[in-house]
């Protein structure tokens, strides 16, 4: 039988570009299969998917050569409104891929169908049994853009899978979402392989990934370089020059030199777990959890304070919290009021009860521009400010605006873009710049501000591994530096590895507020918050260690001393 | 999200009209009198109007829009009343202003077409829901992508307002002011409106995308998944409506005849 989809010497350029996006690319794909597509941003796994789609050439146009046959038809030719019978595409950004022409999760999810003409008793049973699948049910009347993002990707999921293609693409469907999301979307797609579809999933969670596919496609530049089981990929050893880094499992298993019988090494946690019986218990020093007592007066002080939009359903209630100048990461579920917190304390909200003191002064009587040269916040999406035709202008527009002269600004605006690992982009124009970029200019525009407190508000979103180090590097300078760093996250990892203190927060409460051994040591919290644990800490928890270790140095540490 | 159509759903027997009936019902409304020419005609169906708002709990929705008709129709009541160039016979004085008999009643003509176009008008958009009506008119043959563009509006209002609020609250932490005279607030315009445009068109290119992969470009022929038949009430409202119609037809053309 012929293979489900066939790629051969697949090249493709986009319009008015000189470099190729896909550069003679071939591989053939089983039916049942579940194949990860990974790789460094830029390395064209989004464009991949468009092109089983059709949409590459056929929407996005450009140079396009080789072929791609799905379940024998020509993609570059077979119209994409016949294609979607057999291949279906969810990607990044839930809010995007909705209708947006109908107003309930019912009606949602029936749109495709009533496009391809099925009749009224059969698009009732496939939206049923794609709302049981994908545990969505409970919102069949809410209006789709109410929901969180998870249950908005869950119901962008449905709506494809209703079409019933043998192919399901998702293309980074969790960066978004929170960890219990992210585990939502992975269960519903685990319970899609075992139906029978074909998954190609993009995804930049490589541990999540590794343990629920059965082959992983690693792109560079364009170019495949591997199309390998996860063991095989994750044990090459030139991973880190496509951008790439090894699950933590992965890692630690090449320094431990813990092979699997096939020569390569465990990339699972399971697989790590299997080989216990070779791997000679460290001897555990009890952690000196120095509980850091910081002298300094308070960056902020918050008194009793409540928020909410509406008299009847309190945001926050009762919160009394200090912030001093430990770098500080804000977690918990979407929708836990992190967000909230964090306009608060620039002063974009004001307090429905209590007080929010910045240093002994009262944000009562400060405004949002009085606070702008003493607290900058970097938003989640940067399209969202940016305005100017100059990446330098845009992040000197801020320095101006709180009045630093044209010759500081500038000085201070070149210092941050060079921080943010854009040094040669000053006179670009920000839209020429993919969004992970141009988050990094939203970023470089607030720390030119070179303001005391530092807020952002998921940072990482988009960014592959190069591009979390760089702000993982930029967290510890500011911080380094004396400066304020707060921010939220959904990486547990990034949590782990970078902050001195983790506050975690549930429906508008502070849940626990400690250094992050001591947060991802605090069981009930974590299953409260709807948390998951870091890799490494998930893994000392099933080695039966005593302590809580964070980061793959640390763990590491033990068995080397 | 705040929605931004009007329609109440309070599950009345107005709402579970079908919309061609309503949409029937605002038609006969207006071109009843019109044909009719007599004054007691539109106050006919403006009582008839409010008797169904009232009945089906919208009058207080309504109440807004009334008010706001005023406004203009105490205008035209001026206007006309004291300058209407038919004007002959004087009919009150209020203090130095003297109203005709003509003018007033050429105002109240005017004033009571308005209020019974507009409350008729609002017994069919307070009880039909939009997406409801655009899904019938699928149905007798407008293009899907009419439809689409109909429904998407209702969606993308709020979702604009969303994104503007974000915006200004990204540009205020970025420390522009946005509030003060007029050149800080005209100093603050391009800042807000180029992002709105930029986000705009990159999600609008997504959203085309989304489409696309839905098959909104099928050639196959679009099915739905509401049934809304024609209930016994409606058959015989859209019966009856049709005959006031024939009606006041006939007898405007018997007043032409010799």
């Amino acid at each position: 039988m012929a293979p489900l989809i066939e790629v051969k010497n697949l090249k493709y350029r986009y319009p008015h570009t000189k470099e190729l996006a896909l550069n003679d690319i071939s591989f053939t794909i089983e039916r049942g299969e579940f194949i990860g597509i990974i790789g460094a941003n830029g390395a064209g796994k989004s464009t991949l998917t468009q092109a089983f789609m059709g949409l590459v050439p056929q929407f996005y146009k450009g140079a396009y050569g080789g072929s791609v046959l799905i379940n024998g038809m020509d993609a570059s030719k077979t119209p994409v409104s016949t294609l979607c019978k057999t291949a279906g595409l969810v990607f990044q950004n839930p809010f995007n891929q909705l209708s947006g022409a109908k107003d309930t999760v019912y009606d949602e999810i029936a749109f495709g169908l009533q496009n391809l003409g099925i009749c009224r008793e059969e698009m009732v049973k496939r939206i049923d049994d794609a709302l049981n699948l994908l545990e969505i049910s409970q919102f069949r009347d809410r209006n789709p853009f109410d929901l969180s993002g998870g249950q908005m990707q869950r119901v962008a999921i449905a709506s494809i899978l209703v079409m019933q293609p043998d192919i399901m693409i998702l293309d980074e469907p969790t960066s978004q979402l929170d960890p219990a999301g992210t585990e939502e979307v992975f269960r519903a797609v685990d319970r899609l392989v075992k139906s029978g579809k074909t998954i190609l999933m993009v995804e930049q969670k490589l541990e999540t990934l590794a343990s629920y596919c059965d082959k992983l496609l690693l792109l560079s530049k364009g170019s495949l370089v591997a199309f390998d089981t996860p063991q095989s990929v994750f044990s090459r050893d030139d991973l880190m020059f496509f951008g790439v880094q090894a699950p933590s499992f992965t890692r630690i298993s090449k320094a431990l030199d813990l092979k699997l019988s096939d020569g390569n090494y465990p990339a699972t946690l399971d697989e790590l777990v299997s080989l216990k019986d070779r791997l000679v218990s460290p001897t555990e020093v009890s952690k000196n959890i120095s509980v850091q007592t910081v002298d300094e007066a308070p960056v902020y002080s918050i008194k009793q304070m409540s928020f909410s939009y509406l008299a009847d359903t309190p945001l926050i209630t009762g919160c009394n919290l200090t912030f001093d100048s430990r770098s500080t990461a804000i977690i918990g579920q979407n929708g836990a009021g992190k967000t909230t917190l964090v306009k608060l304390l620039k002063g974009l909200l004001k307090p429905v009860s209590g007080k929010i003191y910045y240093g002994d002064k009262d944000i009562a009587d400060m405004t949002v521009a009085m606070l702008a040269d003493e607290v900058g916040y970097i938003f989640q999406n940067p399209d969202d400010q940016i305005f100017k035709s100059r990446v330098l202008d845009e992040v000197m527009f801020g320095p101006l605006n709180i009045g630093m002269s044209k010759e500081e600004a500038k000085q201070k605006s070149l210092a941050a873009l060079e921080l943010a690992g854009l040094p040669d982009c000053a006179d670009t124009n920000p839209y020429d710049l993919e969004l992970s970029q141009r988050k990094m200019v939203a970023i470089a525009s607030v720390i030119a501000m070179d303001t005391k407190v530092i807020i952002f508000d998921e940072p990482t979103i988009a960014q592959d591994y190069e591009g979390k180090e760089r702000i993982k590097s930029m967290i510890r300078s500011l911080s380094d530096a004396g400066k304020l760093v707060i921010a939220i996250l959904h990486d547990m990892d990034f949590v782990a590895e970078c902050f001195e203190r983790v506050i975690v927060m549930a429906k508008g409460k502070v849940l626990a507020d400690a250094t992050p051994s001591e947060v991802f040591a605090m069981p009930d919290v974590l299953v409260e918050a709807r948390l998951v644990l870091p890799h490494v800490t998930a893994l000392c928890h099933t080695l039966g260690f005593e302590q809580t270790y964070l980061t793959v140095e640390e763990l590491l540490n033990l068995y080397h001393k | 999200m705040k929605s931004i159509t009007l329609y109440v759903d309070n599950h009345t027997y107005l709402t579970g009209l079908h919309p061609y009936t309503k949409l029937f019902y605002v038609l006969t409304a207006i071109a009843v009198p019109l044909l009719c020419g007599r004054l007691w005609v539109f106050g006919a169906f403006i009582a008839a109007s409010i008797l169904m708002l009232i009945s089906a709990k919208l009058l207080r929705k309504a109440v807004p829009l009334i008010i706001f008709s005023f406004t203009i129709l105490i205008t035209i009541f001026l206007i006309h009343g004291l300058f209407y160039t038919r004007n002959e016979n004087p009919l009150f004085r209020i203090g130095p202003l003297l109203f005709y008999q003509e003018g007033v009643l050429y105002a109240v003509r005017i004033g009571l077409n308005i209020l019974n176009m507009l409350l008729s008008f609002a017994t069919f958009v307070l009880s039909t829901k939009p997406s409801d009506l655009v899904e019938e008119l699928e149905k007798s043959g407008f293009s899907k992508r009419f439809g689409y563009i109909i429904n998407s509006v209702f969606q993308i209002i709020p979702q604009m307002t969303g994104t503007m609020n974000t915006i200004m609250d990204a540009q205020r932490s970025r420390g522009m002011n946005t509030e003060g005279n007029l050149i800080v607030r005209a100093k603050a315009f391009i800042p807000l409106i180029s992002p709105v445009i930029m986000s705009s068109l990159i999600n609008t290119r997504e959203r085309a995308v989304a489409l696309e992969v839905r098959g909104f470009d099928s050639k196959e022929k679009k099915t739905f998944l509401y049934d809304r038949p024609k209930k016994k009430a409606d058959i015989t409202l859209i019966l009856f409506f049709a005959l006031l119609i024939i009606i006041a037809t006939v007898w405007r053309i018997t007043l032409w005849l010799p």
